[in-house]
């Protein structure tokens, strides 16, 4: 629905240049072209800006309370070859708490850890991680 | 008598160029230090240096310009020139990064799943922020083609309202995508994913911020008279990039948003 919004937002916009040169075409010089931007700024480009904003509000407002995704150890995510050179060095630029977890997990989390024998294919014992 | 018997601009001696050498080895040399030895001393200096050379060394342009006379029809054409071709070094600057994006995400490895989006990433819904984005910067082209045409027509009141709008456009942009980065329940080093997102959209990002102060620069000056309804380069260079930064983010849009979720 919002994506139809942008859709016509650009078919729009090609369409109507052709119409922009008709015009220019048609008063010489195109004495007036800035009204016919302006035109399209308040009608078109504006209100499809709003139209998004509504979108996204009402979207926003749908899921903000699901919670956030379950963390899996993954060893090809949460890397940490180097130290950032900021804070403890743990965290990234942009780190929110709520939806980033940390390499062993999100921050204020317990964890059960069940420590795996890949070698002899079987679960050694389960600690409780912090 | 001095008088120049030629079109051309030969322009007086200057340090600029020299600092702003001196600020490019200072500032990366310094991000070198900042990252090993954790002190931002150097680095600090260089884009101190930078922004000094950026601001001495544009307002020496604009008085050359604007109140000496020299930027005569032929050396304005090699400014266009000069324009052209950075923006087209920049677009290549970015082809590297959506070869990057591409050469990851079309042949996924196994330690990502073999999929794309890696297990494990939870993609931003490109119907939402994303969207608005897309919106907000396909408006802000319409209002600085209004801005165009008002200068071109004299029309001094509508050129500052649609380059003032323009410029807010951007900023609330970049404020969504600040929001996004914070919100983002995956990050930069969250393997390939996202480090191409990242890189990717934060140049692009960057970029944004450049093209919202180039068109705040020419807000400033044409509220002081600066620019003509003939001779504006300097507005439309910063339409000119701006209009690029419009199309990288539809590229991005598109491909990593759109495609890669």
């Amino acid at each position: 629905m919002a994506a139809f919004g942008r859709f016509s937002q650009m078919l729009l916009r090609s369409s109507l240049t052709q119409t922009r040169r008709q015009l220019a075409a048609a008063a010489g010089h195109g004495g007036d072209s800035a009204k016919t931007w302006k035109i399209l700024t308040f009608v078109i480009a504006l209100p499809g800006v709003a139209v998004c904003m509504l979108n996204t509000f009402l979207k926003e407002k749908e899921h903000s309370h699901d919670a956030p995704p379950e963390f899996v150890p993954y060893t090809h995510l949460r890397i940490r070859t180097k130290r950032f050179p900021w804070g403890d060095g743990n965290k990234t630029l942009f780190h929110n708490s709520h939806v980033n977890a940390l390499p062993d997990g999100y921050e204020g989390h317990d964890y059960t850890c069940l420590v795996w024998d890949g070698k002899d294919r079987r679960i050694l014992f389960l600690i409780l991680c912090p | 008598m001095a008088h120049q018997a030629h079109a051309y601009h030969m322009v007086d001696p200057s340090p600029w160029p020299l600092t702003g050498a001196v600020a490019a080895l200072l500032m990366t040399s310094g991000l070198a230090i900042w990252m090993h030895f954790h002190t931002m001393t150097l680095m600090s200096l260089g884009l101190l240096l930078l922004l000094l050379t950026m601001y001495q060394w544009w307002r020496d342009i604009i008085r050359e310009g604007t109140f000496q006379g020299h930027h005569t029809p032929p050396v304005q054409k090699g400014l266009r020139y000069g324009m052209i071709l950075f923006i087209t070094s920049e677009v290549f600057f970015f082809l590297g990064f959506f070869w990057a994006f591409y050469h990851s995400s079309l042949a996924p490895t196994p330690e990502l799943g073999g999929c794309w989006p890696p297990t494990g990433i939870t993609t931003l819904n490109p119907f939402e922020v994303p969207l608005l984005n897309t919106a907000v910067l396909l408006a802000s082209g319409v209002t600085v083609t209004w801005a165009h045409h008002s200068i071109m027509e004299g029309q001094r009141k509508q050129a500052i309202q649609s380059l003032t709008l323009t410029i807010l456009l951007g900023f609330y942009f970049t404020a969504l995508q600040a929001m996004e980065y914070y919100e983002a329940p995956f990050t930069i080093a969250d393997g390939v994913y996202g480090s191409t997102f990242f890189v990717a959209t934060g140049f692009h990002g960057l970029h944004v911020i450049i093209g919202s102060t180039f068109l705040a620069v020419c807000l400033l000056r044409q509220a002081q008279y600066h620019f003509t309804s003939d001779h504006h380069f300097g507005f439309e260079a910063a339409a000119w990039y701006w209009h690029f930064v419009d199309v990288v983010w539809l590229f991005l849009y598109i491909s990593i948003y759109w495609w890669g979720s």
